[in-house]
C-alpha cells in the first residue's frame, strides 16, 4: 500500500493501480506501468514496470507530475474458474490432491510482477504434466494457510478429508503442506487414520512453485508414483532425497523431520531408513524399509479426538523449572520435555526440575522425556540422575522424536486421561513412531 | 562492399564485465574463480514457467523439450549454498552498487530513487534458480561518439551466468563458480547509420569508460558483448557471447552476409563462434519475463550517496589518454597501448610509487611481455603485480638496468618461488659500481691499446651487458680513453 499522500495525489490525476503512465520529476520523464507497492519499501515511492520489464521506484515529491496514457487490462491476474477434477482415460486409477496451504501451480503475473497461487485441478496438470501418464487427477482445497499457522484443529481438518477421499476409493491421497510443520502434521495423521489400506504422500516444497528451479514438480511426480503403484498403507512424507532432481524418500510420517532451513532435501528419516526412495524419470520405486503395513480393502476411521493443552519444553543449561508450575497453573494436561542426551533434565539446587516434574505428575500430568539429539533412544537407567527422574514417575518415550511424542500426547490425551493408560498408550508402538530395531546406516541419512 | 547505410543497418549492442569485487553479488563467495577441483557435481532438471499471457513460453517450451540434465559442478570456496539454489540470496553487494553507479553516472544516467531486484527467467540451464537476478540503476544516459550523443538506454546490474563446459546427448555440464559473480550490462539505443567498424569502436569506448573505475576484472571470459543486427526487410537477430572485442565488426560483417543471403530472416538468437560465425542457439525470447526477487526488499538510493560517488568519479580515459602523451612523455602509440592493456592499473600504480620512467615501464607491460610469451613461451600469469612492483622498484634503486627486465623476467616466470634479487644474482645482472666499472675499462684500454674508443666501448659492452647503463658505459671509456 502507497502512503496516504501518494494515494491522494493518485486519486487526484485519476491513476489507478495498473494503469500505463508517465511520471515527470526533475526534468527527468519515466513511462510505464504504474505497480502496487509490495510491502517492503519505501511508501512513498511510486513503483513503475518500465518496457524493458525492470521495476523501479521513484520518490513521490511536490515535484512529481504524472499523466496516465491509458488504462491497461485490469482482468490480467485476476483467478480462473477453477477445475476440480481431470480425468485423462479411464483406465487410470484416480488420486485425489488435498491441498492445506502453499501452492502446486502458482502463476506469475508479468504485468504486474505478482505470483498468486492456484490449486486448480488444470493448472496443477499444466504444472505436472506427467501426472497425465499416471492417474486422472481429484483436487480439493481444505484451507489455505502456511504451515506454521498450522494447528491442532487443522489436523483434524485434514484428517477427515483425507478419510473422505480414501473412503470414497481412490487409489492413494497427496496432500499439499507448506514444509515448516509438515512432519508434525505428518505425525497427527499418522495417529489420527485408523486402519489406514492406502499411501498417503504429504508433499511440500522448499523452492517456491513459479520458479522453472522449482522442486515441487519432481516432488508432486514421485508421490504420485507413490501413491498409485506402492503397496505402502502408512503416511509418508515424500520430498527430495538428496540436492539433486534424481529421486525422492517416503519417510513414515512419525520418523521424520526438518532438519534444514532451505535445502530440497531438508527433510530426513531419523533413526530409520526411509520406507522408499522414488526414482524420478525412470518411475522405480525401491523399498529400503520392508517394516510397514500394506494396502488392504478396509474402511479407513478417522479418531480425532485431541487435546490441546499439552506443552513441549526444551531443556537447557540454566532453564528456570518454574516454567513447569506455569504449565501446572495454566492447566494444561501434559508436558513433553526436549531433555538433553539420553534423557536428563537438571538436578542440581535452585535448577533442579526434579521438584518441579514430581509435582506435575502428582497432579495427574504425564511427563514425557524424549532427546534433543532427535537420534538415538533415551534410557531411564543407566544414569542415576534418570533413575531418579523415573522415580518421579516420567515416561521415558523410547526414541520417539521430541514433535512425534508431543502429538502423539495430545492425541493419547484425547483418548484417556488415566495416567497408567496414557503411559500404557505412550509406549504402544500405533504407528511405527518407536523404532524396535535402529539400523546402523539410519543416522544422518 | 556492402553500403550499410545502403542495407540500412541497424545494431544494439548489449556490453557486460564482471566487476572485481571481492565477493559475489548475493553472497559472501570469491569472484576469483581460480578452483579447479569440483568437490561435488549435483544433477537438476528444469521446468518450463509460463509467460505473461499464461502460456509457456516459446523459449521456455522448446528448452523443455529438448529435455536435459544440466551437471553443475560445485567449487570450494568460490560456491555455496546460495549458487546451488539451496538457500535464499544474502543482501545485495554494496560494494557491487557502488560501481555500477559510478558507472552509470559516467554515462551520464539518472538513478531511480529506489531499485529493485527482478527475476529474468532463464531456461538454458545457465542459472540453477532458472532466473538471473538484476536490476536497472540507470537510465537514459549517453556517451559521446565523434561528436554525436550515442544513447544509453539503461545500465544494470546482475549476476553472471555458470559457465557452460560440455553438453553431449542433452547432457550439460556447468561450472558453478561464474554464477553470482556481479556483472554490469550496459546496453545501447539503436545504432543506425554506422559501420561495423564504428561499431566496433563504440564498444571499445564503453569499454574503456567501465575500465577507468578500476573495478572491473579483466582478462578472458570477463567482458561478454551481445549484439542485435538488422537489415531492412530482415528480423532482429541477436548474437551472444562475443568475448573478444575486435571480433566484433566481423561478427556484424557476416552476419549481414547471412541474412542477405536467406530468403527470409527469422528472429533468433545466436552463439559466436571463435571465427566470428555464429550458430542458432534458440529463438528470440519474449520481452518481460520479469518478475520481482522477493527474497530482497527495494533498495532506496539516497541523494548523498549519489553525490558523493559524484564528487569522487575516476578520471575519463580520453583525459587519461591526454595525461599519458603530456604528462608522461608517452608515445600516442604507447599511450593507447596501455590504455588498453590489462595492466593499466598496475602501470599507474608503479609511476605513482617508484620514480622510473613510465615509457620503460609502459614498454615492459605493453611490448617485452608479448615477446616473452611469443618468443620464450613464458607463462605471464606466472607473474603477479608483486612481482612487477618489486622488477621496478630494484629499477628505480639502480640495482637492475632496464636491458636486463626482459631476462629477469624470463628467469622469474620459470622459478616463481625465487626472490627477484636471487634471480638477478643467478643470471649474473645485478649492476656493478662506478668503480668496477672504471677498473673493467682500464683493463680493457690496456690490453687494447691500439684499438679506437668505439672498439673498446664494444669490448667492455660485451663484459657488462645488463649489468650497467650503456651511457655510462661511453662516459666512462671516454673519461678513461
Amino acid at each position: 500500500m502507497y502512503s496516504e499522500q501518494v494515494q491522494s495525489f493518485l486519486k487526484k490525476n485519476r491513476v489507478e493501480i495498473g494503469d500505463e503512465i508517465k511520471l515527470i520529476k526533475n526534468k527527468n520523464f519515466y513511462e510505464g506501468i504504474l505497480m502496487p507497492r509490495i510491502e517492503l519499501g519505501d511508501k512513498n515511492c511510486l513503483v513503475l514496470k518500465l518496457k524493458n520489464g525492470y521495476n523501479i521506484g521513484i520518490k513521490f515529491e511536490k515535484n512529481v507530475k504524472i499523466k496516465k496514457i491509458k488504462t491497461v487490462n485490469k482482468n490480467v491476474g485476476k483467478k480462473e474458474k477453477e477445475v476440480k477434477e481431470v480425468i485423462f482415460d479411464k483406465k487410470l486409477p484416480v488420486i485425489s490432491i488435498i491441498g492445506t496451504g502453499g501452492t502446486i501451480a502458482s502463476k506469475i503475473d508479468y504485468k504486474t510482477g505478482g505470483v498468486y497461487a492456484s490449486f486448480s485441478a488444470k493448472d496443477i496438470v499444466i504444472k505436472v504434466p506427467e501426472l497425465k501418464e499416471m492417474a486422472n487427477i481429484k483436487v480439493e482445497q481444505v484451507m489455505n494457510i502456511m504451515s506454521e499457522d498450522m494447528t491442532p484443529e487443522g489436523w483434524k481438518e485434514i484428517a477427515r478429508a483425507v478419510a473422505k477421499e480414501i473412503n470414497s476409493g481412490v487409489r492413494g491421497v497427496i496432500v499439499i503442506h507448506g514444509t515448516d510443520t509438515l512432519h508434525y502434521t505428518a505425525a497427527a495423521l499418522s495417529f489420527m487414520l485408523k486402519d489406514l489400506c492406502c499411501p498417503v504422500a504429504l508433499v511440500g516444497s522448499q523452492r517456491s512453485s513459479d520458479r522453472g528451479s522449482s522442486d515441487t514438480v519432481m516432488n508432486v511426480t514421485c508421490a504420485a508414483n507413490f501413491v498409485v503403484n506402492s503397496d505402502v498403507a502408512e503416511v509418508c512424507t515424500v520430498m527430495h532425497g538428496s540436492m539433486e532432481d534424481n529421486y525422492c524418500f517416503a519417510i513414515r510420517g512419525t520418523k521424520v523431520r526438518k532438519m534444514h532451513t532451505s535445502r530440497r532435501d531438508a527433510f530426513r528419516p531419523m533413526d530409520e531408513l526411509p520406507i522408499a526412495k522414488i526414482h524420478w524419470k525412470d518411475k522405480k520405486i525401491e523399498i529400503l524399509n520392508e517394516n510397514y503395513n500394506k494396502r488392504s480393502e478396509k474402511k479407513v476411521k478417522v479418531n480425532d479426538k485431541i487435546e490441546q493443552k499439552v506443552a513441549l519444553i526444551k531443556i537447557y543449561p540454566g532453564i528456570d523449572p518454574n516454567i513447569i508450575d506455569f504449565y501446572i497453573d495454566k492447566g494444561y494436561h501434559g508436558i513433553v520435555i526436549e531433555a538433553t542426551g539420553i534423557g536428563h533434565t537438571p538436578t542440581l539446587g535452585k535448577f533442579s526440575l526434579l521438584p518441579k516434574i514430581e509435582k506435575a505428575v502428582r497432579s495427574g500430568i504425564p511427563v514425557v522425556i524424549t532427546s534433543q539429539c532427535l537420534y538415538g533412544r533415551t534410557h531411564p537407567t543407566i544414569y542415576r540422575n534418570t533413575r531418579e527422574l523415573l522415580s518421579r514417575g516420567v515416561i521415558y518415550a523410547e526414541d520417539m522424536l521430541p514433535e512425534t511424542a508431543y502429538v502423539k500426547l495430545s492425541w493419547v490425551l484425547g483418548q484417556t486421561k488415566e495416567m497408567g493408560k496414557i503411559k500404557e498408550m505412550m509406549l504402544t508402538n500405533y504407528a511405527g513412531e518407536i523404532t524396535e530395531r535402529i539400523d546402523p546406516r539410519a543416522f544422518l541419512f | 562492399m556492402i553500403d550499410y547505410k545502403k542495407i540500412d543497418l541497424k545494431c544494439g549492442l548489449e556490453i557486460h564485465r564482471q566487476l572485481n569485487t571481492k565477493h559475489k553479488l548475493f553472497c559472501n563467495c570469491s569472484t576469483m574463480m581460480q578452483e579447479k577441483e569440483p568437490i561435488k557435481i549435483i544433477m537438476r532438471k528444469q521446468n518450463p514457467t509460463q509467460s505473461e499471457i499464461g502460456e509457456i513460453d516459446t523459449t521456455a517450451q522448446y528448452e523443455f523439450l529438448r529435455n536435459r540434465n544440466f551437471y553443475y559442478q560445485i567449487f570450494p570456496s568460490e560456491d555455496c549454498l546460495v549458487e546451488c539454489d539451496e538457500e535464499p540470496v544474502h543482501p545485495l553487494n554494496q560494494e557491487a552498487l557502488e560501481i555500477v553507479l559510478q558507472i552509470a553516472l559516467m554515462f551520464n544516467c539518472t538513478i531511480p530513487d529506489e531499485i529493485q531486484i527482478m527475476r529474468k527467467n532463464v531456461i538454458d540451464g545457465s542459472n540453477t534458480s532458472a532466473f538471473q537476478r538484476t536490476a536497472v540503476i540507470g537510465l537514459d544516459g549517453y556517451l559521446e561518439y565523434k561528436g554525436k550523443k550515442i544513447e544509453i538506454t539503461s545500465i544494470s546490474l546482475e549476476e553472471d551466468a555458470a559457465s557452460i563446459v560440455d553438453e553431449k546427448n542433452g547432457n550439460v555440464t556447468y561450472r558453478l563458480n561464474r554464477l553470482g559473480i556481479p556483472l554490469v550490462e550496459i546496453g545501447t539505443g539503436l545504432l543506425i547509420g554506422y559501420s561495423p567498424e564504428e561499431i566496433q569502436e563504440i564498444a571499445y569506448f564503453i569499454g574503456m569508460i567501465c575500465r577507468s573505475t578500476g573495478k572491473v576484472k579483466r582478462g578472458i571470459g570477463t567482458v561478454r558483448q551481445d549484439v542485435n543486427v538488422s537489415i531492412k526487410n530482415g528480423a532482429r537477430v541477436e548474437i551472444k557471447g562475443i568475448q573478444e572485442l575486435g571480433l566484433l565488426s566481423k561478427v556484424i560483417e557476416l552476419e549481414v552476409q547471412r541474412q542477405l543471403s536467406l530468403p527470409e530472416v527469422k528472429e533468433e538468437t545466436r552463439a559466436t563462434n571463435p571465427d566470428g560465425t555464429t550458430r542458432f542457439i534458440r529463438p528470440l525470447p519474449g520481452s518481460a519475463r520479469m518478475y520481482v526477487e522477493t527474497d530482497i526488499p527495494p533498495i532506496l538510493i539516497e541523494d548523498k550517496t549519489i553525490q558523493k560517488i559524484k564528487k569522487n568519479l575516476p578520471e575519463p580515459w580520453t583525459k587519461k589518454l591526454v595525461r599519458f602523451r603530456e604528462k608522461l612523455k608517452l608515445s600516442d602509440d604507447l599511450s593507447k597501448q596501455i590504455l588498453a592493456s590489462d595492466y593499466l592499473d598496475l602501470f599507474e600504480n608503479i609511476i605513482k610509487k617508484f620514480n622510473v620512467n613510465p615509457s620503460i615501464v609502459a614498454n615492459v607491460f605493453v611490448s617485452t611481455l608479448k615477446d616473452l610469451k611469443k618468443r620464450e613461451d613464458v607463462k605471464i600469469e606466472n607473474l603477479t603485480d608483486e612481482i612487477f612492483e618489486e622488477l621496478f622498484e630494484l629499477l628505480d634503486k639502480g640495482k637492475i638496468v632496464k636491458e636486463s627486465v626482459p631476462d629477469v623476467l624470463l628467469y622469474k616466470s620459470k622459478n616463481v618461488n625465487t626472490s627477484l634479487e636471487d634471480c638477478i644474482k643467478k643470471i649474473g645482472l645485478e649492476t656493478i659500481t662506478e668503480k668496477e666499472l672504471r677498473e673493467i675499462v682500464k683493463d680493457v684500454i690496456k690490453a687494447n691499446r691500439d684499438k679506437p674508443s668505439e672498439k673498446i666501448i664494444g669490448i667492455v659492452m660485451s663484459k657488462v651487458r645488463g649489468r650497467v647503463k650503456s651511457e655510462d658505459v661511453i662516459k666512462t671509456v671516454k673519461e678513461e680513453f
